[in-house]
């Protein structure tokens, strides 16, 4: 066999590692895949513990009013549920539908959910098959609502408290929610309206989105 | 290696009045290797950068910025120019194929030099006039310009690197670029043999 | 999963360009040692007489193609992040045709026209002004061509997927449709040659 080989031309060798090549590209598998997960957990513990993995809500909603686009915002929860109300710009990816989905390795991503579970999931999913910028909304819907939306008015408050107040309110107000202003509204939450469409368009002169630069000829 | 300093040791031997012998121009590699080696680079290039090589899309951006230059109102209003400007925030002759594209009039030359192939001159078949061989050149540049463009992108752009990532338009770039060469060639051949 | 490393930031647009630079000068390199850098070689394609162009071609594809497929698969590169022109099948076609015909009055394309011009050939350098002329007049011609321009836009689209067939099934196919042509460009190659020899002995 190796005199077989030793004794072929240049040419026909070179044509001959080109076919077997082909042939077991034939069982090698999908090149989409990602190879196997290896997962480097002293970098997610260390991520974890410093939480650099996560964003928090004020500085989601900021970023937004801002008209910052250079990351991925992902609604993991089911389509009825983004339909009654998302964070404006999120995209929906229920979350089983994750591994088909077109995120890419290169983009930042933020997950969230109405709480942090499943945002962590995913997290811990996307993290092991390589993707680098990925990150949790600290606190999920849930934590959006209360702080973002329906803000409270801090009790006994002292002025730079009620200062950041007055801008929750501003906030609140861009998203179509309301500022809970006295302590009482707070009992008849049932009754707070969600905002129903993704209000909030961006304020020009934003950061435009990392535009795809050209690539071809 | 060797040979560069061969040429430059022979240099020295003409200007010593030396009898001086013509090195001959070395022939060609094996087609094989060439294409092993052209593969590599461009695999190279994806690798690095994720995206293959070019060669038109450097001369639209010298076009373009040559457009702007002479009339900007016009360049800033034709999506075609715009498109190979960018926004104005950087300088488009800045560009990953520009520069790229300097490389291989370097690499061209520094591998002409050390085979002894760089020589003035033009290349035709014996039967057609120096005159009229320019002409093809130029005609043929221009069609290859245009089609380029329509096709968004040349051989190296579209058939070379979209081969290779097997991109479907670009096969069909390619079928069609031999399809058209064939076709055009019975008319052609008073340049060539 | 790390490559490629410029989409993943590991160094800036600057940087790039050195690299595109160096990545440059190694394809000049290749095209010159294959003979494009003349056009007498490459036009030799069109009347069978010399198939290196379609050897170093193909041969080029089925290397970059291999090594992208066994990359993606050990997970060294993620293929989805290279870029993919859309494919425009009508423009594409029909640029297509228009390029090859150009080819073979010209005797270069793109690239190769920049070696010849580095090695010093004439016709070269009226041929890159042909084709800046060309490119001009498609510019000037844009606006009432920009709706063909992007018709039958079918998007990025790869043979793969357009034809549904596994990756590494297309692979295959690609490196037997590669092999059997340089077979038959060797075949082809001796059979004029033999001829030739028989006309003018």
């Amino acid at each position: 066999m190796k005199n077989f080989f030793a004794n072929l031309s240049t040419n026909k060798k070179f044509a001959l590692i080109a076919f077997i090549l082909g042939i077991i590209a034939l069982f090698a598998g999908n090149p989409y895949g990602g190879g196997t997960i290896k997962v480097n957990e002293k970098e997610l513990a260390l991520s974890t513990i410093n939480n650099s993995d996560k964003v928090t809500v004020t500085d989601l909603a900021d970023w937004i009013i801002q008209g910052k686009a250079d990351f991925e915002l992902v609604d993991l929860r089911s389509q009825e549920k983004y339909n009654e109300y998302a964070i404006p710009n999120a995209q929906c990816i229920p979350i089983a539908q994750l591994p088909e989905s077109d995120l890419l390795r290169n983009q930042k991503i933020i997950f969230y959910s109405d709480d942090d579970v499943a945002a962590s999931q995913a997290w811990f999913i996307f993290k092991s098959k390589g993707y680098k910028g990925v990150y949790i909304l600290d606190g999920g819907l849930n934590a959006w609502k209360e702080k973002v939306l329906f803000p409270k008015a801090p009790i006994n408050a002292g002025k730079a408290e009620l200062a950041k107040f007055e801008k929750a309110k501003e906030v609140s107000k861009y998203f179509g929610g309301q500022a809970q202003t006295d302590s009482t509204l707070s009992e008849s939450k049932p009754s707070i309206q969600l905002p129903t469409s993704n209000v909030g368009t961006p304020k020009s002169g934003s950061t435009p989105p990392k535009k795809k630069k050209r690539e071809g000829c | 290696m060797t040979s560069l300093t061969k040429k430059f040791s022979h240099a020295f031997e003409k200007d010593e009045g030396h009898v001086h012998i013509e090195i001959e121009a070395k022939p060609y590699s094996n087609p094989y290797l060439v294409g092993i080696g052209l593969g590599l680079v461009l695999l190279a290039s994806f690798v690095i950068m994720g995206r293959g090589l070019g060669a038109s899309g450097a001369l639209s951006t010298l076009v373009a910025s040559g457009v702007n230059a002479i009339a900007p109102d016009h360049a800033s209003h034709n999506p075609f120019y715009s498109e190979y400007l960018g926004d104005g925030t950087t300088n488009p002759l800045k560009d990953w194929l520009i520069f790229q594209v300097i490389g291989v009039l370097v690499g061209g030359f520094l591998s002409g030099t050390i085979s002894h192939r760089v020589k003035k001159g033009i290349e035709k078949g014996p039967h057609i006039s120096t005159k009229m061989r320019l002409i093809y050149a130029f005609v043929g540049g221009g069609l290859l310009g245009w089609g380029a463009k329509l096709a968004r992108g040349c051989m190296s752009g579209q058939a070379l690197t979209g081969g290779a990532v097997l991109n479907l338009g670009s096969w069909a770039f390619m079928m069609m670029v031999f399809a058209g060469g064939y076709g055009a060639a019975y008319f052609m051949r008073r340049q060539w043999i | 999963m790390n490559a490629p490393f410029f989409k993943f930031d590991y160094f800036n647009t600057d940087v790039s360009l050195i690299f595109a630079f160096i990545i440059g000068i190694a394809f000049g390199i290749a095209l010159e040692r294959g003979g494009f850098g003349r056009a007498t070689i490459l036009a030799a394609q069109f009347y069978f007489t010399n198939m290196r162009v379609l050897k170093v071609m193909f041969t080029a594809i089925v290397t970059a193609m291999l090594g992208l497929f066994y990359l993606s698969v050990i997970g060294f590169l993620d293929l989805s992040l290279i870029y993919l022109t859309t494919t425009n099948m009508l423009p594409m076609v029909v640029g297509g045709l228009v390029a090859g015909v150009g080819f073979v009055i010209g005797g270069y394309c793109p690239g190769t026209s920049m070696v010849a011009v580095a090695t010093g050939k004439i016709d070269a350098m009226v041929y890159v002004l042909g084709m800046m002329f060309g490119i001009f007049v498609f510019g000037e011609m844009f606006p009432s061509i920009e709706s063909f321009f992007n018709s039958s836009e079918m998007g990025s689209v790869t043979l793969p997927q357009y034809f549904n067939m596994s990756y590494g099934l297309v692979v295959f196919l690609v490196v037997l449709m590669a092999l059997g042509a340089f077979a038959a460009a060797e075949w082809g190659e001796r059979k004029m040659a033999a001829k030739k020899s028989e006309a003018n002995p």
